[in-house]
């Protein structure tokens, strides 16, 4: 996320490209307004393409998305008149998956078509962006089947282009090819087309397209649970820094759910946590499915999630489920966990948590257990087995080898003597005698150098910006001149009045 | 018909024969004869194509590969199961619109998770459960190996080796009694920990030995450390969870030195 100066200073060129001010409500014609708008950002993209400044372009789509609710057709069809040359074959093919509409506004399209976009043959750059515009307008209006035949041409336009400040645009065009096949269910026919994608975009370096494009194999394969898949891939895959904090959320999502399924729980855990929190607050879908699966992780590892994470803005209802199935582990009752998963299975199920829940019954006897084991000094194996609620035909015997397999897993400190058949429970440690809290210590400010050292490395500057302040330092050499001199003055004015 | 799909077809024929005579060496002569063969049918993974044989020779083929897998659980050969299991996944997962599911889908699917529960391989276990819809988690063989596994990471063993008598298919025996030995050394694992010492027949019920002797020469190979005086089996093991009475020095001056040179850097 770029801090909001750099944006501003982005702006300043923009201004004077465009035809005026930016256009308020004073215009009369709602769709006007819209062209008007498209026309900014369509010289935005120009600007950014002779100048290959990349982030220009990045703004450019940025400032589409804001604008999504308001494109009509009229707007987009005349957008595209004007910036494709009638009668090529882009303008042609998009124009087929507008829908007609009868009053299009040429007075609009007249009027406007003498600036400055009418040149002969269009950058390449401004007709990836309309192919951009037409699938995000296609989308939006749920026209899934158009969207879907539009995003294969731009994909297969996008092949043969090969320029950096297209990589921002096409990221993007990837994504939307990958929700239109979604949106109509067929995701599996494109995975062989994504993957090509991907090597393709190793081959050119562009590392925002590589970045997109893993995210969405992932997201494609675990679509069809194929961990196994997808773990492969994601470990051979190129790493470098992310360049977007939104793909990297994401990868962080798919990874954290690969690691749970492989019952890697607490790289699991790292990685849903972070992803929920360095998602966006607007993104609450994406924040509520990272809680829900890093709840169940942490319940996996023996942790109890705190109140707090439940009752977030926006997500308390969404996770209602998972706050009850974490009462019932937390309280280490078998049967209210059976209920709780019951009532809730068809959130589970859609929510594809199912297997998980049935792994957490695991923790819930080992909870039990070691509630037993603080409350009790010594209790008998058959208290066990009933304060635990197994429902088994031996439950006395099944007590004792589970109880036997929590002390080897270091859940619970305690021996068994068959004999008498009892449990008893060994004198709990002082903590602070061993080395545990300081390392424990170490590990927080081992995090917080980091966090430091990130912040620092993140930092961003304006472009030319060491220019100007060679220019003060020129100045502060002039000021301390003329201070120099003042108090010389001074100096010698003192001197006289003696 | 198709020559070579007369010809597999015959092939496969007297396999089944030897099959249900219970000749292992024809059968696996046979079976890499037929595997060659099926390497010249197009339709098949991973080609795909679409030729007019293309149901009957991917049918045959299934049908070839899960008798290989049944066949390698009859040799007692696990390696040679999950090479044609592997081979045999892709008819299960990637053509399932061309032929009607197999009868012996399920099963197999079941005997593949035994396996891994018995190679302890949990973590693809899991992976592979997640790939079966909801709908497989009721049928007897998935539930059974299922199940097998919760009451594996329960500790719950009784249940885990009762679970032998229910074998939903004949060929599960075979990784069953390879469990019971994994259950036993659990069991093992788990009461070095839990017990002091256990009486001799205790120790012999709890292992699941027949006789004194078998347990003797259990712990003799496995544990020699175990020591069995008076009729008891005790279990030493050093218990060293005292408190630390040595400062960890030289991990404490690195870490004191790393702190330094961050702060410095902050600073």
């Amino acid at each position: 996320m770029e801090s909001s100066d750099v944006e501003m200073k982005e702006s300043q060129p923009v201004a004077p490209a465009a035809d005026g001010p930016v256009p308020s409500n004073s215009t009369p014609s709602a769709a006007s307004n819209v062209l008007q708008l498209l026309k900014e950002i369509a010289s935005l993209v120009e600007i950014g393409a002779y100048t290959k400044e990349v982030r220009r372009i990045a703004r450019a789509v940025r400032l589409t998305i804001v604008l999504r609710r308001k494109l009509t057709a009229a707007s987009v069809s005349a957008f595209l008149n004007q910036t494709l040359v009638a009668g090529s074959e882009a303008h042609s093919r998009l124009s087929s998956y507008l829908p007609k509409e009868d009053e299009l506004d040429m007075d609009v399209d007249t009027e406007t078509s003498t600036t400055q976009l009418s040149t002969k043959h269009t950058l390449p750059e401004l007709e990836i962006y309309c192919y951009l515009l037409v699938l995000i307008f296609l989308i939006d209006q749920k026209k899934y089947d158009e969207a879907k035949a539009c995003s294969s041409a731009s994909i297969a336009r996008l092949k043969n282009l090969n320029r950096r400040t297209i990589d921002v645009l096409a990221s993007r065009l990837y994504f939307y090819y990958s929700y239109s096949y979604e949106l109509t269910n067929c995701l599996a026919e494109i995975r062989r087309n994504l993957l090509a994608l991907h090597r393709m975009a190793t081959l050119r370096r562009d590392e925002l397209g590589q970045e997109t494009l893993l995210n969405l194999l992932l997201r494609n394969y675990l679509h069809y649970n194929l961990y196994d898949q997808a773990e492969k891939l994601r470990s051979k895959a190129p790493r470098f820094e992310a360049h977007s904090n939104q793909q990297f959320c994401r990868y962080l999502f798919y990874l954290g759910k690969i690691r749970t399924i492989q019952l890697e729980y607490t790289d699991a855990k790292e990685s849903l946590l972070q992803a929920a929190r360095k998602a966006p607050v607007a993104a609450r879908g994406f924040r509520i499915q990272c809680n829900k699966w890093a709840v169940i992780v942490r319940l996996l590892l023996g942790e109890i999630p705190e109140r707090t994470v439940f009752m977030q803005k926006g997500m308390k209802k969404a996770l209602e489920p998972y706050f009850e199935l974490t009462n019932a582990v937390r309280i280490g009752d078998l049967e209210l966990f059976r209920s709780v998963a019951d009532k809730f299975s068809d959130t589970f199920t859609s929510d594809r948590t199912n297997n998980l829940i049935v792994r957490l019954r695991h923790n819930v006897i080992r909870t039990g257990l070691r509630n037993i084991s603080i409350a009790y000094s010594r209790i008998s194996l058959a208290d066990v087995a009933k304060k635990l609620r197994l429902d088994s035909p031996n439950p006395v015997a099944d007590a004792e080898s589970i109880v036997a397999k929590a002390i080897r897993d270091g859940a619970i400190d305690a021996m068994i003597d068959h004999a008498k058949g009892w449990m008893e429970s060994k004198e709990t440690g002082d903590v602070y005698s061993t080395n545990d809290p300081q390392s424990a210590f170490d590990s927080r400010i081992v995090f917080c150098l980091n966090m430091h050292n990130d912040a620092v490395k993140a930092l961003r500057f304006p472009p030319n910006s060491h220019k100007k302040e060679k220019e003060s330092a020129e100045k502060r050499r002039e000021r301390q001149q003329q201070e120099e001199e003042l108090a010389k003055h001074i100096a010698e004015e003192d001197d006289d009045d003696f | 018909m198709d020559p070579k799909l007369v010809e597999v077809t015959q092939v496969f024929d007297r396999f089944k024969a030897a099959y249900t005579r219970n000749d292992l060496q024809t059968c696996s002569n046979l079976l890499t004869e037929l595997k060659v063969m099926l390497t010249k049918f197009p339709s098949l993974p991973p080609l795909f194509q679409q030729s007019p044989n293309a149901v009957q020779e991917l049918m045959i083929a299934r049908d070839i590969y899960e008798h290989a897998v049944v066949l390698s659980v009859k040799a007692e050969d696990q390696d040679a199961f999950e090479r044609d299991f592997f081979q045999l996944k892709p008819y299960y997962t990637d053509i399932c619109g061309i032929i009607p599911p197999s009868p012996q889908e399920y099963p197999i699917l079941g005997l593949n998770l035994l396996r891994l529960l018995v190679q302890n391989r949990i973590a693809e276990f899991h992976t592979e459960l997640e790939l079966l819809p909801s709908s497989a988690l009721e049928n007897s063989c998935i539930k059974h190996a299922v199940e097998l596994e919760q009451s594996f990471m329960e500790g719950a063993y009784n249940r885990v080796l009762s679970a032998r008598q229910s074998v939903p298919h004949e060929t599960y025996v075979y990784f069953m009694d390879l469990l019971a030995k994994t259950v036993r050394d659990e069991i093992a694992g788990c009461s070095e920990k839990a017990y002091e010492y256990l009486s001799i027949a205790d120790a012999k019920q709890i292992l699941m030995f027949s006789s004194i002797k078998e347990l003797s020469d259990y712990i003799a190979e496995e544990h020699p450390k175990w020591k069995i005086t008076n009729g008891c089996v005790f279990f030493q093991e050093a218990k060293d969870s005292a408190p630390c009475k040595e400062i960890p020095s030289l991990q404490l001056i690195n870490q004191t030195l790393s702190y330094a040179k961050e702060l410095e850097r902050i600073v």
